[in-house]
């Protein structure tokens, strides 16, 4: 396990105020929220920054923290807090929800959790008394093929889901299920599986499971809603004379026909090859011009005379 | 651990076939009802439907309702700054489509 160093998380000093320490963690809780980023690691950053704050915005897990923390520097083997490192300081964990993830909960670092313990996570829905009470509705978000879209696919998913044992205490325990993805599913759209979330209490039924879809990051393919780009490369000539080249699209190729003088930058539409649904989505080729290259005296010789055949030519005008 | 070893499970597209109440949606996204009467108030949600009790919720608003409960309890937004954000938001998306619509535009 590895030390890590809060005042770097938030980029303050040591001696920040607590002031200075909630500016920070504003800024950067803006900054990488994971419903305003897009960066890849937003979601991560967010959940470092919300563990940084966690610890430094409170006085008495502040001081505990330094006191201990004092000789180590982020990224250094941390061997566990000494015994006793934690006397006379009264941790006031925050019992509301905080933090982006599934549940709602705080979702800390094991460095965070050897120190500070498990964050007390309420099972809700279960306590208040309840005699009976519904299963409350779980989300997750699940990765799938462009392909799966246009096919339909049978997914196999594991989550973590917090359960309660016979203690009472919450545990995360793996879940693995096997999922029908049907054809025509977007990103940003969710499946519906009723009765898989938690359980109910006193004979009510569960909840349900809530599934969001995204794409896996395509090599070849860009999806906008229902539509699909693709970047279609052609030699000069087959962009001059015309052509009819092969397309791969996710359902496999097709002939296109490119009209003569196509420029690059130009939108062929494949009607309906795109996401499958009763209102299909469009394919879009988008063409680019390849250039061979002049690595031979016979190229060199052709593009000389290519330049001869055009003695007005002028891309610049 | 799976419960359901040999059965594959399906479940309806919410977009597409699923329209909730307002009880339905405050269940599934976790927001007390006084919550979402307000971001209808601010034009954050559009349910057809004459008084809350008939108000229909495409299924659409389930991603936008999560994202508004989100954004209000990490970033604690008051309701037309939610508004202000999610538009924004929105905009954002139509240029990022834009963006990727053209030659190697990134995703």
């Amino acid at each position: 396990m590895k030390f890590k160093d809060y005042y770097e998380t938030l980029g303050v000093e040591r001696a920040a105020s607590q002031d200075e320490i909630k500016k920070a963690y504003r800024k950067l809780a803006r900054k990488y929220h994971p419903d305003v980023s897009k960066l890849p690691d937003a979601e991560a950053r967010f959940k470092e920054v919300n563990e940084a704050n966690e610890v430094l915005q409170d006085p008495e897990k502040r001081a505990a923290y330094d006191q201990m923390g004092a000789n180590y520097r982020a990224g250094q083997e941390f061997q566990g807090p000494p015994p006793g490192w934690d006397a006379g300081f009264e941790f006031r964990g925050r019992g509301d929800e905080r933090g982006f993830g599934t549940a709602g909960d705080f979702d800390a670092s094991e460095f965070f959790e050897t120190l500070f313990g498990r964050h007390a996570r309420q099972a809700r829905g279960q306590a208040r008394g309840a005699h009976r009470a519904s299963g409350e509705d779980h989300h997750a978000k699940v990765l799938i093929d462009l392909e799966d879209a246009y096919r339909g696919a049978q997914r196999s998913i594991s989550l973590r889901m917090p359960v309660l044992d016979a203690q009472g205490h919450v545990t995360l325990e793996e879940r693995r299920l096997d999922v029908n993805i049907p054809k025509g599913i977007r990103a940003g759209q969710h499946l519906r599986l009723a009765g898989q979330g938690g359980p109910g209490v006193g004979g009510a039924p569960a909840g349900d499971l809530f599934l969001e879809i995204d794409f896996n990051p395509h090599p070849r393919y860009r999806v906008d809603g229902r539509d699909v780009y693709l970047d279609l490369p052609l030699a000069p000539w087959e962009a001059a004379l015309g052509a009819t080249v092969s397309v791969p699209t996710p359902a496999g190729s097709v002939e296109l026909t490119v009209p003569p003088g196509s420029s690059a930058g130009r939108k062929l539409r494949l009607r309906g090859k795109g996401i499958p649904s009763a209102q299909p989505g469009d394919l879009y080729a988008v063409l680019a011009i390849a250039l061979p290259p002049a690595d031979s005296a016979t190229a060199r010789e052709a593009y000389a005379a290519f330049g001869r055949a055009f003695p007005s030519f002028d891309p610049r005008r | 651990m799976n419960q359901h070893p040999s059965s594959v499970l399906a479940g309806p597209v919410v977009e597409e076939e699923v329209h909730l109440t307002l009880i339905e949606l405050c269940r599934v996204c976790r927001v007390p009802e006084e919550q979402v009467l307000d971001w209808v108030g601010e034009g954050v949600l559009e349910p057809t439907g004459g008084s809350p009790a008939e108000w229909r919720f495409a299924g659409a608003a389930l991603r936008r309702t999560r994202q508004a409960t989100r954004l209000a309890r990490d970033l604690e937004i008051n309701t037309s700054g939610i508004a202000l954000a999610l538009d924004l938001l929105d905009e954002i998306e139509a240029l990022r489509a834009q963006l990727r619509r053209v030659a190697g535009g990134g995703r």
